[in-house]
């Protein structure tokens, strides 16, 4: 069966999204959890456990920040949070999260979830044998490897079907510091940057309190890719929000629980997939574009 | 009147240095290093970075075990399916080999290696990005030796990392920087199909872009600009933390690591030389130390970009970033290696490394931080005939000096 999981940015809209078919709600705080929509408080976490647990639903929360010794002292009593309330999972980045889980018998399931680092069956089952329950992958692998992957990993794997892929991290503040340099006041607007020569190109680029991130030019859209990825059998499909807000995020989720019904009444067809591609198309951002990632090189194309 | 013993610090860290071929190794151990790494052929993330075979292996250990010096092998890549076939056998053979450690990022190959080859241990790369006391003892709980730290952490962490562990700590403490969280960056992935974390890095992140918001339209509007005409970058500019040497050594960082496995033997040799001098000097006198000019001075004659102290003492500003013009710096070229000495006719045979001749004002310097300069006023080539310039590759050459020098001392002189 098919799990669909999907960033909420808000308690209401992680409401539309339960109702509008999504199994998994991804939310956190973001002093602990990388790259969410927008940052829930304790009482909003809570909040909306109660209520996906009320419809039989998933709360999975994003642990994934890589931790400097302060957060790691401060983690502690928000995992104990994490625990008292009964979310699902987590998403664990850094192993020093792993350790104090055992350390202090912190007992909610995580999933391994390194973003660009994780790139083989071998290594997700290394953190299997350590306790995960599941695993995401970087977004920089082809088909031939996700198929491969998905043929001996021990635990259920998660793979992006819609949203933008990070590329870049860094702890600096590379945007204050270009504004600084060239004496401009800072900028609230969204921000892109574009690579020399390829004027077309436009990376997402914000800062947080993890620091400095960048995104593909193009967010992943899977959609029309779908029975390729039901055929690898991997079958914990993301869909992330943080630059698709509000309503048309719901009803781009709707539409992969669409397709996923077309899947389990054997109806997915040329037209089916050219027709929810159509309307994820005229929902998704207008200033944005769509591809699919990494999903269709050979494992040779990048060097 | 007592007498106060002088202090003298006996656990000296160690120096680290980078050796991407046979002769970078034993120069590094001839000025100073305790240690290098070296890239295999396989499983490493310097794919041009002239790796080691296992003879040229077997020649390195032999040399450094001759000097009490260790040899790492930096197999840190970040695995895909199918990458890491033959690990085992690889792992196995360098531990029979005689290496002294392993440098490895993917859990993957730590495994394999924990596994496949018992007794070859396993140090952290910075490509895992380590930044807290609780991942370290995650390690250690694995059978990790060494952590090497990332570059983000600072001196006050990891003081407190110190005292919450007892697994080794190695720092970068000289050298370029990723501008990312080392690990956590596929900028060349996406730009140019080189992945990254398998030895691709196509140093995308020292390219100028445009800056822009946009509106839903798809409209632009560049913030390109202000006071200056400045391009948007993210370079950093590169470590060095040769001001800080009391601060490092009291932290008890256990090795201190110079990047840049791609460097020349000049870089090599005058690196590892200058941090030998002032770890010793440090140690030998912790309570009159002070950091010599000179050793800095040093240190800008194979310096690329800016020097700056990275996250050590907080996070960088724009000062730690390449904006604006570059302030320039004196380059120097390596022109030559002393073969041979006679100390009677005063007159040393030099391996030609970039042409000079007659006139040239050039710098001597050897292990244990001698120096000396002089005038090129004869030259000989190698039948003994006076020649006016050295301009071949690798010709041998020799002139007569003014203050006598070693086997592998070097020649450098301004551009």
């Amino acid at each position: 069966m098919i799990e669909l999981i999907a960033t909420a940015e808000s308690v209401e809209q992680g409401k539309s999204l339960l109702s509008v078919g999504i199994d998994t709600l991804y939310i956190g705080e973001d002093e602990f959890g990388l790259r969410l929509p927008s940052s829930f408080s304790r009482e909003e976490i809570e909040e909306m456990t109660c209520f996906a647990h009320q419809q039989h639903k998933r709360i999975c929360v994003a642990v994934n920040a890589l931790m400097h010794n302060d957060r790691i002292e401060k983690i502690i009593p928000y995992l104990m949070f994490l625990q008292s309330i009964g979310v699902d999972a987590m998403t664990v980045g850094d192993p020093g999260v792993i350790h104090l889980l055992k350390k202090h018998c912190i007992d909610v399931p995580f999933i391994y979830d390194a973003q660009t680092m994780v790139t083989s069956a071998r290594q997700v089952n290394f953190w299997a044998q350590r306790g995960a329950v599941g695993a995401v992958v970087a977004r920089e692998l082809p088909y031939a490897e996700l198929a491969s992957i998905a043929q001996q990993v021990i635990v259920p794997v998660e793979v992006l079907v819609y949203g933008a892929t990070c590329i870049q991290q860094s702890k600096r503040s590379l945007v204050e510091n270009y504004f600084s340099f060239t004496h401009q006041d800072g900028q609230q607007q969204p921000l892109f940057i574009s690579e020399p020569k390829k004027d077309n190109t436009h990376y997402s680029i914000y800062e947080d309190c993890n620091g400095t991130h960048i995104f593909a030019t193009n967010d992943v859209n899977l959609l029309p890719l779908l029975d390729k990825l039901v055929a690898t059998g991997l079958t914990q499909w993301k869909l992330d929000g943080i630059f698709t807000k509000g309503q048309p995020f719901v009803d781009i989720a709707s539409l992969f629980v669409e397709a996923r019904r077309a899947f389990a009444e054997q109806r997915w067809t040329e037209e089916v997939r050219e027709q929810l591609n159509n309307r994820l198309l005229a929902l998704h951002p207008h200033e944005r574009s769509v591809d699919e990632g990494f999903f269709l090189k050979e494992p040779n194309d990048v060097k | 009147m007592g007498i106060t013993a002088k202090r003298v610090i006996t656990k000296k860290p160690e120096v680290l240095a980078p050796a991407g071929t046979l002769e970078k190794l034993k120069t590094a151990i001839r000025y100073g290093a305790d240690a290098v790494y070296i890239g295999g052929n396989a499983y490493g993330l310097r794919s041009r970075a002239g790796n080691f075979t296992y003879d040229e292996m077997r020649e390195g250990v032999a040399f450094a075990n001759k000097a009490n010096a260790k040899v790492y092998v930096a197999a840190n890549m970040v695995a895909h399916e199918g990458d890491v076939d033959g690990a085992g056998a690889f792992f196995r053979t360098l531990r029979d080999i005689g290496i002294r450690a392993v440098i490895v990022s993917d859990p993957a190959l730590i495994e394999i290696c924990a596994t496949e080859a018992p007794g070859l241990p396993i140090h952290l790369s910075t490509q895992a990005s380590a930044t807290n006391y609780e991942t370290l003892n995650f390690w250690q709980s694995e059978g990790l030796e060494r952590v090497v730290l990332a570059r983000e952490v600072g001196i006050a962490e990891i003081k407190e990392i110190r005292q919450k562990t007892d697994i080794e700590i190695e720092a970068f403490i000289h050298g370029a920087m990723c501008i990312s969280y080392s690990g956590r960056c596929v900028l060349s992935n996406h730009m140019s199909e080189r992945d990254a974390n398998r030895g691709g890095c196509t140093q995308s992140c020292r390219w100028k872009y445009g800056l822009f918001d946009m509106e839903e339209s798809g409209e632009r509007h560049s913030l390109l600009g202000g006071d200056t005409l400045e391009e948007f970058s993210m370079s950093a500019v590169d470590m060095s933390m040769i001001r800080h040497i009391p601060d490092l050594v009291d932290s008890g960082i256990d090795s201190f690591k110079i990047e840049g496995r791609m460097k020349s033997i000049h870089y090599v040799s005058t690196v590892s030389n200058v941090y030998r001098r002032a770890i010793d000097a440090y140690c030998d006198d912790p309570d009159n130390y002070e950091c010599k000019q000179e050793w800095e001075d040093e240190l800008w004659k194979v310096a690329q970009r800016e020097l700056a102290t990275g996250f050590y003492y907080g996070t960088p500003t724009e000062r730690g970033q390449l904006f604006g013009k570059p302030r320039k710096i004196q380059a120097y070229s390596f022109i030559g290696q002393i073969l041979a000495y006679n100390e009677e006719t005063q007159i040393a045979t030099i391996q030609q490394r970039n042409h000079f001749g007659l006139g040239d004002e050039v710098e001597f310097y050897g292990p244990r931080f001698t120096h000396s300069h002089q005038t090129i006023d004869v030259l000989w080539n190698e039948h003994d005939e006076p020649i006016e310039r050295a301009p071949n590759a690798m010709m041998i050459v020799k002139t007569k000096v003014t203050v006598p020098v070693k086997s592998f001392d070097m020649i450098r002189k301004k551009k």
